[in-house]
C-alpha cells in the first residue's frame, strides 16, 4: 500500500500534464495551430489562486472563475487570429504564452511577482484528477462524433473544401480556442490547488512544449494519444534513473525517433500497424481498405 | 424560372485577365455546358462564383441572392456547390464520412446540442448516413462505403467527391471536369446521373474537356478562350463556329 501511495504524485502529474496535453489536442483537431494551451492554464490558474486567497471565494467557485476567465480570452484571442493561418497562428500563440508570463512577472503586489503565489491549500487530490481527465477525454470523444467532429475534421484537412461545403471557419476555431482554452484553464486551476504554489514561469515555453510534445509522442487522431504521451514525458526520467539529469535530451531523441518511425504518434501508429498486419484487410478502427478495384 | 447570373464579371491576377468581362446564364433545370482550351480561364469562373477568389468587377447572382464579395461559406449555404478539378477529398476518412459532412448546410442541431450530445444530434446523424448511403447507391459505390477515400480508384474519387456535393442539396451544381480520366461506359452513367439532377431542377455548370460528352448533355454551351467567351450556342452553333474552331485548332 505504501508503495502503491509512493506513486501517486506521477499519477497527479500525469493527469495535469494529460490536461494540458488535451488542451493541444482539441486545438490541432480543429487545425488551430494553436500553441496558447500553457497561456490559458496560467490565467486559470492565477485567476483560481487570487480569488480564493484575496477574496476568499470557495474552492470549487475558483476554479470555475478561472475556466470562465480562460475561455473568455481563448474567444478574444481568436478574433484577431482568425486572419492568420499555420505557422503565423502558431507564432502569435507562443507570443501570447510569454506575454502572460510577463505580466504574471510584472504584476507582483497581484501574482507575487517570480516567486508566485504560495501556500495554497491542497484541495485537490489524485481523485479528482483522474475524473478530471476522464470526464475531459469521454467529452472530446463524443463531440468527434457530432457535426462539430465532423466540421473539425473537414477544416483540419481542407479549409478550402470546408468553406465550400458551408463550414464557417472562423466559427469553429472560434469554438476550438473556446475548448481548448477552457480546459487549460480548468486544468491550471485544478493544478494549483494540488500543489500548494504557482509561478510565472511554470507556465511558460516548457510547458507548451510539454503539451505539444505529448500530442506529436502519443498521437492526435484519438484521445488516448495526448495521454500516453504525457505518461511516457512523465515517467520516462524516472525509469531511466540514470539519464534523469539529461531528460530533456531524452525526451528530444524519443520525439525524433517516434515522428520519423511513427508520425502519426504512438498510440495511432501502432494502432495502424496492428491493422495492417492483423488481416490486410483494415487500415483503422471503422475504415476497412477495400481490395484493389 | 431561377438562374445562377454573372453579369460583366472581371478577375485579374496581379495584371493578367483570367476572366475578361464575362456574362453567362447558370438555368435551373438545366444542365449549362462551359468548354474552352486549357488556361482558358473555366476554373476562375467556379472559384469567382463560390467566392474563393474576388471578382475584380461585375455582378454575381443566384436568382434574387446576391452573391458579389460574399464569403464561400455564405455562398455555399445559399445552395451553391460544386466539385474540384484537383480531387480535394478528406482522404484519410472513410467514403461514407466524406459524404456526410457533405450535410453540413441541412444541420439543424445547435453547436450546443452537439457539445452535450443530444439524441437529436444521433438522430441526425443517423439520418445524414442513411441519406448518404442512399446517394452511394446511386453511384454504385455502396461497396467503398467503409473504404479510405485515397485508397480508391482516381474515377471513384471523382464520384465521391460529387456525392459530397449533391449532399448539400444545392440549387446550383458546378461541376469541374466530372469526367477527366473515365472511360465512355463510366462517363455516359454519370451523364444520366446529371440529366436526372437537373430534371429535379438542379441548374449544373458543367466544365469539361470531353467535349462529345458536353455536346450530348448540354442545350447550351459556352465557349472561353483566354478568359473570353468565344461563342455560345446549342452544340450544332458552337461546332460550326469559326472562332471556336481557331481556338481549338489553332490558326
Amino acid at each position: 500500500m505504501d508503495l502503491l501511495l509512493s506513486y501517486l504524485p506521477y499519477v497527479d502529474a500525469i493527469c495535469i500534464g494529460s490536461g494540458y496535453a488535451l488542451s493541444q489536442f482539441i486545438a490541432l483537431r480543429a487545425g488551430l495551430f494553436s500553441l496558447g494551451s500553457a497561456g490559458f492554464a496560467s490565467l486559470g490558474a492565477y485567476t483560481a489562486a487570487i480569488a480564493l486567497m484575496r477574496y476568499a471565494v470557495p474552492a470549487a467557485w475558483a476554479v470555475l472563475l478561472g475556466t470562465v476567465v480562460a475561455t473568455v480570452a481563448g474567444v478574444l484571442m481568436s478574433v484577431p487570429l482568425a486572419r492568420l493561418r499555420g505557422h503565423f497562428q502558431a507564432i502569435a500563440t507562443v507570443a501570447f504564452v510569454e506575454i502572460i508570463v510577463s505580466l504574471a512577472l510584472h504584476f507582483d503586489h497581484f501574482t507575487g511577482g517570480p516567486a508566485g503565489i504560495n501556500g495554497l491549500p491542497k484541495l485537490v487530490g489524485t481523485w479528482e484528477l483522474v475524473l478530471f481527465v476522464a470526464a475531459v477525454a469521454a467529452f472530446f470523444a463524443v463531440i468527434e462524433r457530432t457535426g462539430i467532429g465532423r466540421a473539425f475534421g473537414a477544416i483540419r484537412q481542407d479549409d478550402i473544401v470546408a468553406r465550400s461545403l458551408g463550414i464557417s471557419v472562423a466559427r469553429y476555431h472560434r469554438l476550438a480556442f473556446a475548448l481548448s482554452a477552457g480546459i487549460a484553464g480548468l486544468c491550471g486551476g485544478l493544478a494549483a490547488f494540488n500543489s500548494y504554489t504557482i509561478e510565472p514561469q511554470q507556465f511558460g515555453f516548457g510547458l507548451l512544449t510539454l503539451a505539444i510534445g505529448a500530442v506529436l509522442l502519443g498521437g492526435r487522431s484519438s484521445v488516448a494519444g495526448p495521454i500516453v504521451g504525457t505518461a511516457i514525458f512523465v515517467l520516462l526520467p524516472e525509469l531511466a534513473r540514470p539519464l534523469s539529469d539529461n531528460r530533456f535530451l531524452l525526451q528530444g531523441a524519443l520525439l525524433i525517433l517516434v515522428i520519423t518511425f511513427l508520425p502519426q504518434g504512438i498510440v495511432d501508429g501502432l494502432r495502424r500497424r496492428r491493422a495492417a498486419a492483423g488481416s490486410g484487410r483494415k487500415g483503422g478502427p471503422e475504415i476497412v481498405r477495400t481490395p484493389a478495384a | 424560372m431561377s438562374a445562377l447570373t454573372l453579369r460583366a464579371v472581371s478577375k485579374s491576377f496581379g495584371g493578367v485577365l483570367a476572366v475578361s468581362d464575362l456574362s453567362l446564364d447558370i438555368p435551373a433545370g438545366r444542365i449549362t455546358g462551359l468548354i474552352g482550351p486549357n488556361g482558358a480561364g473555366k476554373t476562375t469562373v467556379v472559384n469567382v462564383i463560390t467566392g474563393i477568389v474576388k471578382p475584380t468587377a461585375g455582378r454575381i447572382a443566384a436568382g434574387e441572392h446576391e452573391l458579389t464579395g460574399a464569403s464561400p461559406e455564405a455562398i455555399a449555404r445559399s445552395g451553391v456547390a460544386r466539385t474540384f478539378q484537383n480531387i480535394r477529398l478528406l482522404h484519410d476518412q472513410s467514403v461514407l464520412d466524406n459524404v456526410v459532412v457533405g450535410f453540413h448546410r441541412h444541420e439543424t442541431t445547435s453547436l450546443l446540442a452537439n457539445l452535450c450530445g443530444l439524441p437529436s444530434v444521433w438522430r441526425e446523424r443517423d439520418a445524414f448516413r442513411a441519406r448518404a448511403r442512399a446517394l452511394l447507391d446511386r453511384f454504385e459505390m455502396t461497396r467503398f462505403a467503409m473504404a479510405r477515400a485515397d485508397s480508391l480508384s482516381y474515377g471513384h474519387q471523382r464520384r465521391v467527391e460529387m456525392m459530397r456535393a449533391i449532399a448539400a442539396a444545392p440549387e446550383f451544381l458546378l461541376l469541374d471536369e466530372p469526367v477527366a480520366g473515365m472511360n465512355q461506359v463510366e462517363a455516359d452513367g454519370l451523364g444520366a446521373i446529371f440529366r436526372a439532377l437537373a430534371a429535379d431542377g438542379i441548374g449544373i455548370l458543367l466544365i469539361e474537356h470531353n467535349v462529345s460528352f458536353v455536346m450530348d448533355l448540354c442545350e447550351t454551351i459556352h465557349v472561353m478562350n483566354t478568359g473570353r467567351l468565344i461563342a455560345h450556342g446549342t452544340a450544332d452553333e458552337v461546332a460550326r463556329d469559326p472562332a471556336v474552331i481557331e481556338a481549338y485548332l489553332g490558326s
